[in-house]
């Protein structure tokens, strides 16, 4: 996997959440992905994969990631110097189908990121979009700050309406299509409240080896039997095409 | 094929069993996917895709991989297509260099009949039997992991395979044994080693995360302890596989004793091409070649 070193320009903290923007001029599609990493001798053995990170908004110019620390890979993100490592983009992003709208955006914590991008491409496209947001807490709820007009939820109530993306969601089943992201129990959730006919894409998120198709680590079940890989087949599926 | 053009020539040629490679890297099965290969150019001698079965195999559950330290822990469980359909798309790996198939059964008739499938295939040079995957469970290791069961396999698969050249990949565990055994059986070189059998614990959730097998560097100087010791007890080539990432290590394989060296995980992290470069001006700074290197030590 070819890896680019990139700089820097700023970094932020949105909340709960790290923006890390660098210089990228090429192109990236909503809801694609890239494998990020701290800078290494001639790479890190601990940690020693890339981690994947939805692209939360680009430019032409810079790209940036939106994370939450979580866990080793992501702390020394957060702590990194002036340049780190990413990939190209990768995955299939979100498909803007042909309908006008009113198309719904949902995000589920750190969820959210690649929702930003979307929502720029449905603007270009002139097609009419709500967003709605969940949160553990106000803290992270801060980012909805970054999505005019979002309506938010927060499991403990601090912020906006109290409960999960979906209490703040009306009738999903009014809108001609549904995107969400977020953790795969709020998307399983986010599958039936769509409707059986929806046109309704999930981005998912699984543990990644490699990110471009070789380790076949990423996989999701699929209706059909058997599993596909999140990260060459996704991380962005049809609803319907998920065996769960 | 800019890479080729730059690198080529008698410094990094070999000769794995009558087969000419340009370099002596050849990617781990199950490690380089269709997709990836627009990636790596020609830095590599041959290529080998993932391993291949008589049925399609839907594979583990996820998880199925889980990093630990310089490496990571995986539980694949030989996900593929079955090798109809895996033939049918074989075309896609031809990157004009020899293709070398993996196959594994589970019973001796089933190693035979994928062999005898392949035999008359003028696309494939050579057949590397996986004999040592282990997260297809048959009580912990396949059924062909011991010595007496190695040797049956590899006797009917010689046969099966008229004159293709068969390797045989071994499993760290009784690796000497088992490679003295699978040389007397006729297997024309051997692949040493697989991953090593290793579990990964989620602390918080008390749960287990990945039971499977461990690559990466991690596991590099047991797979040269291995490459060394088998080297000494056979006289048919080896191959390497296990924890190569950097020229380097390559040299190190090779001085150990190995012919050709696969790439694994590393490839996950790393462009092969750099670990090619660096094997390249570790030849240049040695005055060597990597044909010379093989056993030098
Ligand atoms: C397509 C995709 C897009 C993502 N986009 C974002 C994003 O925009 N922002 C963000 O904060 N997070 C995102 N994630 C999740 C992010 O990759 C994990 O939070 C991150 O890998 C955790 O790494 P760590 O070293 O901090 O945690 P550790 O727990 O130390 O990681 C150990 C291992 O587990 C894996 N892992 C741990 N948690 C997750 C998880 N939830 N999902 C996948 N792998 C995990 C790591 O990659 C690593 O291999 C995305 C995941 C995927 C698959
Ligand atoms: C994700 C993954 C999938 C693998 N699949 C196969 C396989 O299908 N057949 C096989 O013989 N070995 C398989 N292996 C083992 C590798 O070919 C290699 O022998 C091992 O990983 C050690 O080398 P490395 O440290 O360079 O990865 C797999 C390894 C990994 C990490
Ligand atoms: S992360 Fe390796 S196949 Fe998807």
């Amino acid at each position: 996997m070819k890896f680019h070193g990139v700089k820097i320009e700023d970094r932020e903290w949105i909340g709960g959440y790290t923006l890390i923007r660098y210089r990228w001029d090429g192109a990236i599609e909503p809801g694609q992905f890239a494998m990020a990493r701290v800078a290494g001798y001639p790479v890190t053995f601990d940690p020693f994969l890339a981690r994947p990170f939805s692209f939360y908004d680009h430019d032409g110019e810079t790209a940036s990631l939106l994370f939450e620390v979580r866990g080793r890979g992501t702390a020394l993100l957060d702590d990194a110097p002036d340049r780190i490592e990413v990939s190209s983009p990768l995955g299939r992003g979100f498909r803007i189908n042909g309908a006008n709208g009113p198309v719904a955006l949902l995000g589920g914590g750190i969820g959210v990121a690649p929702l930003k991008v979307l929502s720029r491409r449905l603007d270009a496209l002139s097609v009419p979009h709500d967003v709605f947001l969940g949160f553990a807490d106000a803290r992270y709820a801060a980012v909805a700050g970054e999505f005019p007009g979002a309506k938010v939820a927060t499991v403990d109530g601090s912020a906006g309406v109290q409960g999960t993306v979906l209490d703040a969601a009306p009738d999903l089943t009014r809108y001609t299509a549904v995107y969400a992201c977020g953790p795969n129990p709020m998307l399983a959730a986010v599958k039936r409240a769509a409707g059986e006919d929806a046109f309704c894409q999930l981005s998912v998120e699984e543990r990644m080896g490699c990110g471009n198709g070789s380790c076949n680590g990423c996989v999701v079940p699929v209706r059909d039997g058997g599993y596909v890989r999140s990260c060459i087949e996704g991380p962005v599926f049809d609803a319907e095409a998920l065996a769960w | 094929m800019v890479v080729r053009e730059r690198l080529a020539g008698e410094k990094l040629a070999v000769e794995l069993c009558g087969i000419a490679l340009e370099t002596p890297l050849i990617p781990a099965s199950g490690t380089l996917s269709k997709e990836a290969l627009g990636e790596v150019g020609s830095v590599y001698g041959a290529i080998l895709p993932k391993t291949t079965t008589p049925r399609a195999r839907a594979g583990n559950p996820p998880p199925r991989i889980a990093e630990t330290p310089a490496g990571m822990v995986n539980s694949i469980g030989l996900q593929n297509p079955g090798v109809e359909k895996f033939l049918e798309g074989l075309d896609a790996f031809d990157l004009g260099v020899p293709i070398f198939v993996s196959v594994a059964g589970d019973t001796v008739d089933e190693f035979v009949a994928l062999c005898g499938r392949l035999a008359g295939d003028p696309r494939i040079a050579a057949v590397e039997l996986n004999l040592s995957c282990p997260n297809v469970e048959h009580g912990g290791l396949t059924f062909c992991a011991g010595p007496a069961s190695a040797r049956e396999v590899i006797e009917a698969c010689r046969d099966a395979l008229s004159s293709k050249p068969l390797f045989a990949k071994l499993t760290n565990e009784g690796v000497v044994a088992n490679a003295i055994a699978a040389e007397e059986a006729g297997a024309d070189a051997l692949t040493v080693i697989n991953t090593i059998p290793a579990l990964t614990i989620d602390a918080s959730a008390q749960t287990i995360l990945v039971r499977g097998g461990l690559s990466g560097p991690a596991i590099k100087p047991v797979a040269l302890r291995a490459v060394y010791d088998v080297s000494r007890a056979v006289n048919i080539p080896v191959i390497a596989s296990g924890g190569v990432s950097t020229g380097t290590d390559v040299a190190e394989f090779m001085l150990a004793g190995a012919t050709a060296v696969q790439v694994g995980t590393a490839s996950f992290v790393r462009e092969p091409e750099e670990i090619l470069s660096e094997f390249s001006e570790y030849l240049d700074r040695m005055g060597t070649t990597a044909s010379e290197l093989t056993g030098a030590l």
